[in-house]
């Protein structure tokens, strides 16, 4: 296995987990309604967009888009 | 202004910290606004460009910035989960995700570092060419604020463990945190633009 399928299986894991992560905190965080609160939530679903976009790379459906 | 903020009671210090947390979104958007003047001149500079990577130019590598990616994206996962634990008052928990935020971001600092390494190796210089200029001053732009970001971490940390902050004022602890996933937005804007879109 060469280094760049290793580097896109680590990216894939890691973006699920983070992904997951940030849709689940973004699912707790909805309800809250301070400033701070509504900012976190906009940060996170960016986040969770970043995520997306990583594994879009990892699976080779984004590879150098021109 | 630790001293000034205990003296205060709590309605007085709620209202101060809205103002603080204004002022502070209002630096955001002004970081934003720099960044967003950057990024439109490597725009225009691409668009001005007949070929882009201009030729002889080698990109950086997508898969390794796609791992330094995750790096940065899960700094901010645990960065939200230590501001979590410090409001639940569960405060080991706060302080191992703060530390694990703080290596996260170290990790992205090491990792743009060897990134740069590879292409100086391979003369994508910054003053090489249109590209290499665009990419080093942006990712080193953002590089810059992850590195003032962990130092900003480490201070928040010392002062948590100083005792600065209580469960009814954390200010800087939201600013740290505000912070952190700004950089980490940011990411995502120069990842798709530098790296994805080629």
């Amino acid at each position: 296995m060469d280094l760049a399928a290793i580097e896109r299986i680590i990216a894939l894991i890691g973006a699920l987990v983070v992904g997951g992560a940030a849709l689940w905190s973004l699912r707790l965080e909805w309800p809250k309604s301070g400033l701070d609160d509504h900012v976190t939530k906009v940060m996170l679903a960016l986040l969770a967009l970043g995520c997306f976009i990583v594994i879009l790379v990892a699976t080779r459906v984004l590879q150098g888009i021109a | 202004m630790a001293v000034h903020a205990l003296a205060m009671d709590d309605e007085q210090y709620s209202e101060q910290r809205d103002h603080r947390l204004l002022g502070f979104l209002l630096f955001l958007i002004s970081d934003c606004i720099i960044f967003s003047s950057f990024i439109f001149t490597y725009l225009y500079l691409r668009s001005a460009a007949p070929v882009w990577p201009p030729p002889g130019v080698k990109p950086a590598d997508l898969y390794m910035a796609g791992v330094n990616s995750i790096v940065l994206f899960g700094s901010g996962a645990t960065m939200h989960f230590a501001m979590e634990s410090f409001k639940h008052a569960k405060f080991l928990r706060f302080y191992w995700w703060l530390v694990a935020t703080i290596v996260l971001g170290s990790m992205f600092l090491g990792g743009q570092a060897i990134e740069y390494t590879n292409l100086i190796h391979e003369s994508t210089l910054w003053a090489g060419s249109i590209y290499g200029a665009s990419f080093f001053t942006l990712t080193g732009l953002h590089g810059f604020h992850v590195l003032i970001g962990v130092c900003f971490l480490v201070v928040v940390l010392n002062q948590t463990l100083s005792g600065t902050y209580s469960r009814a004022r954390y200010f800087g602890l939201t600013a740290a945190s505000l912070y952190w996933h700004f950089v980490d937005v940011i990411w995502v804007a120069l990842f798709s633009l530098l790296y994805v879109w080629r």
